[in-house]
């Protein structure tokens, strides 16, 4: 399930869906980082869904998300036991990535939401 | 380089971990079994006890990792040693990789920044090449990604090597006598750009710190480090901080870490949007395998001696909104200080048995 041979573990898990502006519900996912190692992040993720990073390692994490158009969302300073919330903007292959960390990366990919049969 | 010697210093390059079998339980030089806490009690009079768990933090892998596009062979080590230490990859053919990087100073210049063909003193100090084969992360500030992206930066940068790579590589393939080491090394493939910066990262791929006695150490032999030591890798791990950043074997986290100097240089601010505000000022964490005891100390080269160093960690550093959080001010002992001081003499191994290439 590893990534890579970084050290901090991601564990991801939908829990709860939202009303989403096309009608269909977007879905809130919870990402765990531990430490330095970076496991796959399960499931589908699609746009509009709102992704939660909570951060329980012993480290202060800054990630980033970089989309598919070249633009950034900046998660800003996360000190351990803190949690940083992201709306997912741009559908497409988008990298989680840490500035801090540069051996954190994790690639996912965000749905359309109607090419994912969402109307 | 013939492929007996090749595997003779990748043997040595390669790290020694033999170490403590399974099953063996450690044990201190008084004969009592190490406690199964991470960190055990310390006192002088029973020994220091420290944990397998921990030590294992510290244990050396037993592979060099190379990427699929790039697999290292003896032919390209072979081929990138002369390419290293050959000065014609510059603009005046007096600078060769090998200025700044050299073997006598642990493959560093000893000096507080470097200095390259214009003799203008470069900005930061000249990292070890030692153990880069691990390195996510490559420069001061994270430039590069790859040992093979990193070696056309110094090639070309104004006041390091000052080449075109273009010329570079054409110098080179002027050179009669290198063709058949870029046969070897790369059959078919000819003297271009990717099988010059392929060979330089491949050669420094090879140059792995050897076996300190903290590594013999780590792998159970009590003895090979003091007391005072071993009470200092616990101030290291414990009170210090230190391996907060300065994590696993190669004692660095290959992260980026603003920890409060007096500089006008932002580090990897410069390549991060301003609103990264932890990335100001930050700068790659260095090995402290076979770091120069003589100093300098920091990226600037801006501290002299391990004493220096210590009191800025005292301090805590400049207080600023990208300092580090992990950077939090600490109180050592002169107990706890002359310890640590101790432990981090014990990263030294002996020095690699590299042969110098004969130039083409």
């Amino acid at each position: 399930m590893r990534l890579s041979t970084a050290a901090l573990a991601m564990v991801m898990a939908v829990t709860v869906a939202l009303p989403f502006s096309s009608g269909a519900l977007a879905a809130e996912h919870t990402v765990v980082l531990h430490h330095m190692e970076l496991d796959r992040i399960e499931g589908e993720m699609r746009l509009g869904d709102v992704v939660t990073f909570d951060n329980r390692s012993d480290m202060t994490h800054n990630l980033y998300i970089t989309y598919a158009d070249g633009t950034v969302d900046n998660l800003d300073t996360q000190v351990p036991g803190m949690t940083r919330t992201v709306t997912l903007r741009v559908a497409g292959p988008a990298v989680i990535r840490c500035w801090i960390h540069p051996i954190i990366k994790s690639d996912l990919t965000v749905l359309d939401r109607a090419e994912a049969g969402d109307n | 380089m013939t492929e007996s010697r090749f595997f003779i210093l990748l043997a040595f390059a390669i790290v020694l971990t033999v170490g403590t079998a399974a099953g063996v339980v450690p044990r201190s030089p008084d004969g009592t079994t190490v406690t199964s806490s991470l960190v055990g009690p310390v006192s002088a009079a029973a020994g220091v006890h420290v944990s397998e768990e921990l030590k294992a933090k510290y244990r050396r892998p037993e592979t060099i990792p190379a990427p699929p596009s790039n697999p290292l062979t003896p032919e390209k080590a072979e081929l990138g040693k002369t390419l290293f230490f050959d000065p014609r990859l510059s603009r005046t053919g007096s600078v060769s990789c090998a200025s700044c990087h050299q073997p006598g100073f642990d493959w560093g210049d000893g000096l507080k920044r470097g200095v390259g063909v214009t003799g203008v003193p470069l900005p930061r100090k000249t990292s070890t090449v030692l153990n880069a084969a691990w390195l996510s992360a490559l420069m001061w500030d994270g430039r590069a990604g790859t040992l093979e992206q990193q070696a056309v930066l110094p090639i070309t940068a104004e006041h390091e090597m000052g080449l075109e790579l273009e010329e570079a590589v054409a110098r080179v393939k002027a050179i009669e006598g290198y063709a058949p080491l870029f046969e070897a090394a790369y059959p078919g493939e000819g003297v271009r750009a990717e099988t010059v910066l392929g060979a330089l990262a491949s050669f420094q791929r090879t140059l792995v710190s050897g076996e300190a006695p903290f590594d013999k150490w780590i792998d159970g032999d009590e003895a090979a480090i003091s007391e005072a030591a071993k009470r200092g890798f616990l101030v290291f791990n414990e009170a210090g901080r230190c391996a907060k950043c300065h994590s696993s074997w190669r004692l660095t986290d290959d992260s980026f870490h603003d920890i409060g100097l007096e500089s006008d240089d932002i580090g990897r601010g410069q390549f991060a949007p301003p609103s990264v505000v932890i990335m100001q000022h930050a700068f790659k964490t260095p090995t402290l395998r076979d770091f120069r005891l003589s100093g300098p100390y920091m990226h600037d080269g801006s501290m002299a001696s391990l004493d220096e160093v210590i009191d800025h960690y005292e301090d805590g550093g400049k207080k600023r909104p990208s300092l580090s959080p992990e950077m939090q001010a600490v109180t050592l002992s002169a107990q706890e200080r002359a310890d640590l001081i101790a432990y981090l003499k014990t990263l030294q191994g002996p020095p690699l048995d590299v042969k110098m290439p004969r130039l083409p």
